[in-house]
């Protein structure tokens, strides 16, 4: 057996015609999962009574777990809670009639937040006690000193981290696959299955992905030597 | 109602589920070990500035690091039985365990290859002038001094891909292996109570992280037991 490489070609063009949709399922779930993070963090730093335990389970779950247990778990489960939901409260509501594609969306963004909170968290932590007092001491309230000093400073040192985890997200979409979404692997599948040439399309998956991985990382490195600039050194 | 949760269902099929572990657990040890060897062998390249070799092995570990593994596995799967039948090899019929296990080796070692490196350069380069102004020469330097101190530093790294690793066995079912979720898979397809047994299956991986987080941080500690106290971040 020869690679074609005509077919590599033919199927690169084919398959990228979804990446709009893997950009989608990564970029929402990452957004959504650093808003979830940073309450989660928040909450666990101040050591909150009852939701502190809880959210210290939902984090380690969540990172002690694959992603495709939680997109299996959220796909089978939300369901059964959406129709006991719908009856009690008499709502015209079947789960029947929810897409697939919200289910994969629930499911990573859940699990995003639950790596988001830990990046957040360390990040917080590594801004030294003395910013937030300085902050105090020029006459800033709580919430003025976290959104000006604080958050800013713990953003810009967690970035090769939120790179790590965007790029985690991004290949975890190939996990939708088994849900029979019609994403990048999905869609080598069935070109593959048309002309039995398996090889030739996962090589074109394989290049679409590195290709944006590449691009993810470069744009990330940009944004940290930007974001980083006043800590430069020197005068 | 028959859509009723059934915990006893759970409780049930656990047992049978934990008789796969050991399927999951030998990919992992497997994937782990050569996994390192080939990651110390493609760090020295990089290490010691051999071109061609160094910018071959930049351009695999950004491959491995770029694509998911679901797409690596299939490449693999796909790959190696059409890279072998140039040579006249027949290996359609072998065990999709070792498709598996090359898999994940290929794709720790790009990880450990990494975490080597890092973890050398970040010894100071006063370490081995002074170990050279001892008397010793550059392997019992390597050995003795340059390794210990690498090896602190690259633990929790490489505790971490260990761990990931872990997780990402759970996908070795999509290529036609009998481990623990496809066993999980068999027994939805036989209970149809896909739920519980997704359920079982995510405990049981829970249960394994947390054991393995616990093992690996107590080793980081014995590792960490001659730097001062404020030093070592907990």
């Amino acid at each position: 057996m020869t690679i074609d490489f005509a077919f590599i070609f033919e199927a690169f063009k084919e398959i990228s015609k979804v990446l709009p949709l893997t950009l989608f399922m990564t970029i929402t779930p990452v957004l959504l999962g650093i808003l979830i993070g940073v309450i989660v963090a928040f909450v666990r730093i101040q050591r909150t009574k009852f939701f502190a335990p809880l959210l210290n389970f939902y984090v380690s779950f969540f990172r002690g777990t694959p992603i495709i247990m939680h997109i299996m778990l959220v796909y089978f489960g939300v369901p059964i809670i959406v129709d006991v939901l719908a009856k009690a409260l008499k709502l015209n509501v079947q789960s029947s009639s929810i897409p697939i594609l919200f289910f994969v969306l629930l499911a990573l963004t859940l699990s995003a937040g639950a790596y988001a909170s830990e990046i957040i968290r360390s990040g917080i932590l590594s801004v030294p006690k003395g910013q937030l007092e300085a902050a105090y001491a020029v006459g800033l309230t709580f919430s003025q000193a976290m959104r000006r000093y604080i958050l800013p400073q713990a953003f810009s040192k967690s970035i090769p981290n939120f790179t790590n985890v965007f790029i985690g997200f991004l290949h975890a979409t190939s996990l939708a696959f088994f849900l029979s979404v019609k994403e990048l692997i999905g869609v080598a599948n069935i070109v593959a299955s048309i002309n039995l040439k398996f090889l030739e399309a996962f090589i074109a998956v394989g290049l679409i992905y590195w290709g944006v991985s590449v691009i993810v990382e470069w744009l990330a490195h940009r944004l940290e030597k930007r974001v980083t600039a006043y800590n430069k050194g020197g005068i | 109602m028959a859509n009723d949760f059934d915990f006893v269902l759970i409780a049930k099929v656990l047992p049978i589920l934990l008789q796969y572990l050991p399927v999951t657990l030998e990919i992992l040890v497997f994937s782990i070990l050569f996994g390192m060897l080939l990651g110390i062998g493609i760090a020295i390249p990089k290490l010691l500035h051999i071109n061609i070799l160094r910018q071959i092995i930049t351009i695999y570990i950004s491959f491995i690091r770029g694509t998911p593994i679901l797409v690596q596995l299939f490449l693999v799967f796909y790959g190696i039985p059409a890279l072998l039948k140039i040579v006249h090899i027949d290996v359609t019929r072998m065990d999709a365990m070792y498709f598996v296990i090359i898999t994940y080796t290929l794709s720790n070692a790009a990880a450990f290859a990494e975490i080597f490196r890092a973890s050398i350069l970040t010894v100071d380069r006063g370490q081995i002038e002074a170990a050279y102004s001892v008397g010793l020469n550059g392997k019992q330097a390597f050995v003795r001094i340059i390794f210990p101190q690498a090896l602190r530093v690259a633990f929790p790294n490489i505790a971490n891909t260990m761990i990931s690793s872990l997780k990402d066995t759970s996908l070795a079912f999509s290529i036609g292996v009998m481990d623990m979720v496809g066993r999980g898979e068999t027994l939805i397809a036989s209970t149809t109570r896909a739920l519980e047994i997704y359920l079982a299956l995510s405990i049981v991986y829970f249960v394994i992280v947390m054991l393995l987080e616990k093992v690996l941080k107590s080793n980081e500690r014995y590792l960490n037991r001659y730097m001062p106290k404020e030093a070592v971040s907990s």
